[in-house]
């Protein structure tokens, strides 16, 4: 009994590798999962494991400094990309079978022996400066609102920090923390090491070997408490010069994928705004029967776009989630009306549900879609270690199982349990915050007009639309300039 | 040592380049009595296939005054639906297949795409059908689906990129279409709703099966695909409209212009210089495609200085986009202070002079080879890339295999090649040059 116990010990803080081999696939990935992500972060230094995870992404190795890095990888057109959030980070190499062993070399290298150079990490800092300051603060309302709604949902919470950092954050942290903090979690128990593609079968021993040079075991979890409650509807103003308003809003949920009414209840957000398509009931009654904007969709876990695709990246697990509404820019003239019409939308889901009809091809639609989520090898191996890390069955083969035992009710029941429209964190990117937030309160009609007859249906509900409701204190306002969000 | 490097590299580029040809799959080529071309490409993807509708009509066909941006909104419009498949029925049919679809549209081509299960193409191929032959909408959901476009608009218009690139062009082109952006100018897309009949004309002129083909890649029978083409799209009547695209005179002297940005930002700096069109034949044209690389890629050395070292800019990057006429080639950066635009700037004039009278070295012009053909090989890791490189270059050039022909050329390119299309394109009197910062209060 001993022995088998100190054997399981060895084996759990060594490295784990979780394989997918594929023998005429061309390409072979590797994922490098670490579990530390944002949360990790010590007070202050916000942007911590951001700027670490760059530092090996984009810096250099003992052998070989980031610009011969550079060089060595040009001719293969071998790829290094990273993401960083709440509670992992992934490094992700992809190469042509021609040349993946010399490859491996320096992508192992660049996570077991960083440069850790100075220059490196001025360069990395300002990126991440620049990506708050410039990049989202003054050239993208909607991802500025869409990360702004999380800082908010999260306040006081180890989920607050924002993935990228702060600018003050930023500013604090020094290369010796970035060291320290590379020494206290890259260990052996706090990394998985994911291949794909038609990778030499002995590369395997080779990473168990390679990674055992990192330190045994596992730092210690973030524990999580309960996100704070919502009360009421609570509003973050961002003052912005800019020509629509991008709106966001959403709230906590207390379950992830490995919950079986998350299951249920991704049968609801796909009828009620299934990112990036047509189907949902947002989409047809702002953009399709109205035109008010561009899109507009709801999720039920944190969602980032896998580049030009409509499917999420992998690998961005999170023990709690969220739900939320994107709705992409809006004219400010209309800025009131569609925050009405897309709350009321929301009290009618939750409030009515869906019929049996709409339930019947909701689910068909999820049964055929989510095998599209894994079209690469690349993205099927993400798909696989993020199952592993929910503790759950491979996480496309579960939604076919789930759904396929799903009823009405069940939908129906779970929409009643988690989502709600009176408790709501809202965030606005507009000009004018300060008249915004006095339409709200007063609930003044807001009607809007439009430069074609539309038909009487519409128009009768526009009547309800534009005079719904909605519980605005004065109170629960928050106006900040867009120099403030994510400062400190 | 490196001799061995390079040894290796030629070995390892002929087992990329198998008869010669980059792309390694046969591309199936049938061409309807209307007119349309039908391009299938078995792809090892069980289960899974990716249709591509490609119309070979962008912002570059928008030749009318006030009509700009047209190619795009039309490509909304596709979405209303048919008689037989109203927008509602059309959505409803996509979505019980769980089908993954949309639509894009730029200068010189729109492209509307699916990626679902094999098991519905006969499906597929009856809606798409349907909608290109006998599109309907009323004049209410027209102007309605105007209202989608202004809010398209108006998400870029919060990022300095639509506007950086909408005074390049404007200031680099004078009569050709390629003056304005593919979104369209937006005084034009502020008129779109009363803008209906050209609408009809714009589906009547284009949406033809000669000016178009049909891209099927993956997990298909070739035999059974093309029986339920010529079922479906038999009938689709032949156009005969030629557009007449104004052909755009030599630049004749440097052009500048400056955008005073309100909000924060960081200060970007964009020069484009005219070049001539896609071509598969034009070594010149090859040899700027190098030039992207051997300026900007990361390893070059303009980008370690400006990037890496001197850490001046946090990005930077330039290239020639493929266009059927002759275009540009830009090249962005963003600033880190607005102090140093002006070195920024002599530091790219400095390194494009050295282009014209240094050659590039014979290894480097090897490297910049392979990283070609790996990054074009890595590519084509999924049906609907492949589905995209194969549209791409039927819009290009009206033939797929374009595409070995281009890498071919690729091949010949020398360092002399290189040198020369610099002299000759990347001059003063050839380029635009436009800055964009925070406006002075």
């Amino acid at each position: 009994m001993m022995i088998t116990s100190i054997l399981a010990f060895a084996r759990n803080s060594e490295i784990r590798v979780k394989e997918l081999y594929s023998p005429n696939y061309p390409i072979v990935t590797f994922r490098v999962m670490i579990e530390t992500g944002s949360m990790n972060d010590p007070k202050g230094k916000e942007g911590l494991n951001a700027l670490t995870i760059l530092m090996l992404a984009q810096g250099g190795t003992k052998e070989l400094t980031y610009k011969e890095i550079q060089e060595r990888l040009y001719p293969l057109a071998a790829r290094i990309n990273y993401q960083f959030d709440k509670e992992v980070s992934v490094i992700i190499g992809e190469v042509h079978r021609d040349h993946v062993d010399k490859f491996y070399k320096i992508f192992s290298d660049l996570i077991l022996n960083p440069r850790f150079d100075e220059q490196d990490f001025k360069r990395n800092k300002d990126l991440l400066l620049n990506y708050i300051r410039a990049t989202i603060r003054s050239g993208n309302d909607e991802e500025l609102g869409k990360q702004a709604l999380v800082w908010f949902i999260y306040e006081n919470h180890p989920y607050h920090s924002p993935e990228f950092g702060t600018v003050q954050g930023l500013s604090n942290i020094t290369l010796e923390d970035v060291k320290n903090f590379y020494k206290k979690y890259f260990t052996q128990g706090n990394i998985v090491f994911g291949i794909a593609g038609s990778y030499p079968k002995s590369l395997v021993g080779k990473i168990k070997k390679d990674f055992a040079k990192l330190p045994k075991g596992k730092p210690e979890s973030v524990q999580l408490p309960e996100p704070e409650k919502v009360n009421g509807l609570e509003f973050l103003l961002i003052e912005k010069e800019t020509r629509s308003t991008a709106i966001s809003f959403g709230f906590p949920i207390a379950i992830n994928r490995s919950h079986k009414d998350f299951y249920a209840l991704m049968v609801a957000n796909s009828y009620f705004g299934e990112h990036r398509t047509f189907n949902g009931i947002l989409m047809q009654k702002i953009r399709g029967q109205r035109g008010l904007n561009y899109g507009n969709y709801s999720y039920i876990e944190h969602f980032v776009q896998d580049g030009g695709s409509t499917f999420p990246v992998p690998n961005i697990p999170r023990r709690q989630q969220y739900f939320s509404v994107w709705i992409r820019p809006v004219e400010n003239k209309n800025r009131h009306f569609v925050l009405r019409q897309a709350i009321r939308e929301l009290e009618i889901l939750v409030k009515n549900g869906l019929s049996k009809e709409d339930f019947e091809s909701t689910r068909e639609f999820l049964l055929n879609y989510s095998k599209l989520w894994v079209q690469t090898l690349n993205r099927r191996l993400g798909y696989m270690m993020d199952s592993d890390w929910y503790g759950i069955e491979y996480f496309i083969d579960k939604v076919q199982k789930e759904l396929r035992n799903l009823t009405v009710e069940d939908v129906n029941n779970a929409i009643k349990k988690y989502l709600n429209f009176e408790n709501i964190k809202i965030v606005a990117v507009t000009k004018d915050a300060q008249s915004y937030m006095q339409d709200l309160i007063s609930n003044k009609p807001s009607p809007i007009t439009y430069v074609s007859p539309v038909s009487q249906s519409i128009l009768d509900e526009d009547k309800i639309i534009q005079e719904y409701k909605l519980n605005a204190r004065a109170e629960n306002f928050k106006i900040i300039p867009v120099d403030e969000v994510f400062e400190k | 040592m490196k001799k061995i490097t390079l040894i290796l590299m030629l070995l390892l580029s002929n087992l990329l380049f198998s008869q010669g040809k980059i792309f390694p799959f046969k591309i199936n080529k049938v061409v309807l009595e209307n007119g349309l071309t039908v391009l299938s490409v078995p792809f090892d993807s069980p289960g899974i296939i990716a249709y591509y509708t490609v119309v070979r009509a962008g912002s570059r066909n928008e030749v009318e005054p006030g009509k700009t941006g047209f190619a795009h909104f039309f490509e909304h419009m596709m979405f209303r639906g048919t008689e037989k498949y109203p927008e509602q029925v059309y959505n409803d049919i996509l979505k019980r297949l769980g089908a993954d679809f949309n639509a894009f549209t730029s200068a010189d081509w729109t492209a509307y795409h699916i990626v679902a299960s094999s098991d519905a193409l006969e499906t597929i191929i009856d809606i798409e059908s349907d909608r290109f032959m006998n599109l309907k909408y009323t004049e209410e959901q027209f102007k309605t689906e105007a209202g989608a476009i202004l809010g398209e608009y108006n998400k870029s218009a919060s990022s300095p990129f639509l506007a950086l690139y909408e005074k390049l062009q404007d200031l680099a082109f004078t009569t050709h279409t390629y003056k304005h952006t593919t979104i369209g100018f937006l005084k034009d897309i502020l008129d779109m709703p009363n803008q209906y009949d050209y609408s009809l004309q714009f589906f009547d002129r284009y949406y033809r099966p000669e000016n178009c083909a049909i891209v099927v890649v993956g997990d298909f029978d070739q035999k059974k695909l093309i029986d339920l083409i010529k079922k479906y799209y038999g009938k689709w009547k032949r156009g005969n409209f030629k557009p007449e695209i104004p052909v755009e005179p030599p630049q004749t002297e440097e052009k500048v212009g400056h955008i005073a940005w309100k909000g924060k930002t960081l200060p970007y700096l964009m020069i484009g210089y005219r070049i001539p069109e896609f071509s598969t034949k034009n070594v010149d044209r090859a040899a700027i495609d190098f030039v992207s690389e051997l300026l900007f890629s990361r390893t070059a050395p303009l980008y370690q200085k400006l990037v890496i070292e001197k850490q001046w800019v946090d990005f930077i990057q330039g290239d020639a986009p493929d266009r059927r006429d002759p275009f540009l080639f830009i090249i962005m950066t963003r600033i880190k202070r607005e102090d140093l635009i002006d070195s920024v700037k002599s530091e790219i004039f400095k390194a494009i002079e050295e282009l014209k009278v240094k050659p590039v070295s014979k290894e480097r012009l090897e490297q910049v080879k392979s990283y070609m053909r790996y990054s074009f090989a890595m590519s084509l890791d999924n049906p609907n890339s492949v589905a995209y490189i194969v549209g791409n270059y039927f819009q290009l050039t009206g033939d797929p295999e374009s595409v070995n022909e281009l890498y071919s050329l690729y091949e010949k390119v020398t360092p002399q090649d290189i040198m020369r299309a610099v002299q000759k394109y990347f001059t003063k009197e050839n380029r635009t040059i436009v800055t964009l910062t925070e406006e002075k209060k």
